[in-house]
């Protein structure tokens, strides 16, 4: 098994990858992902599934206790700028404007910059999100559909190439919701080359709504369960695909399968 | 008219949350009269002062007046403040610069060391125990000492308040860099910060309330240890103007001088008090 660490030079490698706190319970088991470069993958799991460990590993925010993380063939031992993070709700830090918030990626991003000409970026960057007008704003002062459209803003100015998300519109209403996957995927498919995004959920229909591909997460201990290339073609229309035939047949197997996973755990416990 | 005190109640009560205009509501005050009351202090708190003043003006009735009381009444002890004005005034600069060069000297340094003893954990592991054994010990006690060693008072003075002020500051300041919330030391590594810029861009301004407590136990600590010093060697300042004042058993002036005190503590309190609450505008 001396092979087992090859993984192929480009994209985002998860390679057995086991994690557990200390000698707590074992939260991730060998969990093996490979995420090509300009993909979008969402980790899909119930709670206790660990997928927003297995994201906090790709940040290199926590290290694993066993197997190997990389990006494009160089192993992850840390936080790196080449992969920028949006947290649920708590991406900006509370004492700076919104601008300044976006400002301090813009200065990771290109540190020649002028205070001036970082700041008129980082405005650019809140304009693609629709938050020109809150650049001035504090955190405290916006909804938190619009602190999320500013976290995302940060994160698109560090220009990084893998955006890792970590339910980001979780705590959103159903409506913010939506917009805020539109804009998402508004803002991927205009870049290019387009990044690579690993975006996790606990909400099926976000998941196939916007993955090219989505992983699902088993719980206790977490690992995948399955991968399931999502066929729909981009750009995609969300009234037309939650109406179709294929769509409901792909969400009615994946309930199926953490369904079955619920209750094979009931059934060892 | 009910309506229009609802309102004012409800502006009092969250000054912050809506501060859209009320427009077509017809209460003529309802903008300047809440702004109004709400700068006032709680008639609680005027009744209690209306209360002290009355029973200082009544004990006159039984003190007499003319034979230099230890108590003497609001009048006299008003003379003599306004005589003494030039020569406090004198005092408060005296005092004022022993007071700024230590205070401000123990909120910088306590804030630096205590902000990196908080995140580093070896000079956490050294400073910690030091702090503990160090800490409680009375400033007051070095005092003396100070006076000895050091060649001039006002150097031994500015040391004393140093050191009454440093330990509180450093002691929060520690306190909050190690409170610092997971979530912002995860935003400061994912933005690739270096140790430094963690310091300076995060761990400072989230630790800013904790630093502001310290800094107001350290700011009352140094008005104590700025008169108690004074009181042993100074030739001029606070402290020493009401010593100097009892020695010559003039009442009207050591209590003038008690009260001018009082005054210019409850000032620098005040001020520091609005710098905080302009500092943590973004603190819920």
């Amino acid at each position: 098994m001396s092979n087992a660490a090859q993984t192929s030079a480009t994209g985002l490698a998860v390679d057995n990858v086991s994690f557990a706190y200390g000698e707590g319970d074992t939260i991730l088991r060998r969990v093996a992902l490979e995420v090509p470069e300009g993909q979008f993958l969402t980790l899909l799991g119930p709670s206790g599934s660990g997928k927003s460990t297995l994201l906090r590993l790709i940040a290199g925010l926590e290290a694993p206790t066993d197997g190997r993380l990389a990006w494009q063939g160089a192993t992850i031992t840390g936080p790196g700028i080449d992969r920028a993070v949006v947290f649920q709700n708590y991406s900006l830090f509370p004492w700076l404007k919104v601008e300044d918030n976006v400002a301090l990626a813009v200065a990771k991003a290109h540190p020649k910059l002028s205070r001036a000409e970082r700041r008129e970026k980082a405005r650019d960057y809140l304009g693609r999100v629709g938050l020109a007008d809150a650049a001035g704003k504090y955190p405290f002062q916006l909804s938190g559909g619009m602190q999320q459209r500013a976290a995302i803003a940060r994160a698109l100015a560090l220009e990084a190439p893998v955006l890792l998300m970590d339910e980001p519109f979780g705590a959103l209403d159903p409506i913010n919701r939506g917009k805020l996957q539109d804009l998402l995927l508004e803002v991927w498919q205009s870049t290019s080359p387009r990044r690579t995004i690993v975006f996790v959920t606990h909400d099926v229909d976000e998941a196939l709504y916007l993955g090219d591909r989505v992983a699902v997460l088993g719980a206790s201990p977490g690992r995948v369960l399955a991968q399931i290339e999502v066929p729909f073609e981009r750009p995609r229309n969300r009234a037309r695909l939650f109406a179709s035939p294929a769509f409901h047949a792909l969400r009615e197997d994946i309930a199926e399968r953490l369904d079955a996973d619920v209750l094979s755990g009931l059934a060892a416990a | 008219m009910s309506e229009s005190l609802a309102l004012e109640g409800e502006a009092l009560a969250s000054p912050l949350v809506d501060k859209t205009p009320r427009q077509g509501r017809s209460a003529p005050h309802s903008g300047l009269f809440p702004a109004l009351l709400s700068r006032l202090p709680a008639w609680e708190a005027v009744a209690l002062w209306a209360v002290l003043f009355l029973a200082w003006q009544g004990s006159t009735y039984f003190i007499d007046q003319s034979a230099n009381p230890l108590l003497p009444g609001p009048r006299i002890v008003a003379e003599a403040l306004w005589e003494s004005l030039p020569e406090l005034w004198k005092g408060t600069v005296s005092s004022f610069f022993i007071l700024a060069p230590g205070y401000l000297l123990a909120v910088a340094a306590g804030v630096a060391l205590g902000l990196v003893a908080g995140i580093v954990p070896g000079v956490g592991r050294g400073l910690f125990p030091f702090a503990k054994v160090a800490a409680p010990i009375p400033p007051t006690v070095y005092i003396p000492y100070a006076i000895a060693v050091l060649p001039t008072f006002h150097l031994s003075a500015t040391f004393v308040v140093f050191i009454g002020a440093f330990w509180p500051v450093f002691q929060n300041s520690a306190a909050g860099a190690l409170a610092v919330e997971g979530r912002h030391r995860d935003n400061a590594r994912v933005l690739g910060f270096s140790r430094l810029e963690t310091l300076v861009k995060v761990v400072f301004p989230a630790s800013l309330p904790h630093i502001f407590s310290g800094a107001a136990v350290g700011l009352g600590f140094s008005f104590i240890l700025l008169t108690v010093a004074e009181l042993f060697g100074a030739n001029a300042g606070l402290g020493r103007f009401v010593q100097y004042y009892a020695d010559f058993a003039d009442y009207p002036r050591m209590v003038a001088g008690i009260l001018y005190t009082g005054l210019v503590t409850w000032l620098a309190m005040t001020g520091l008090d609005k710098l905080r609450h302009k500092a943590l505008f973004w603190v819920r």
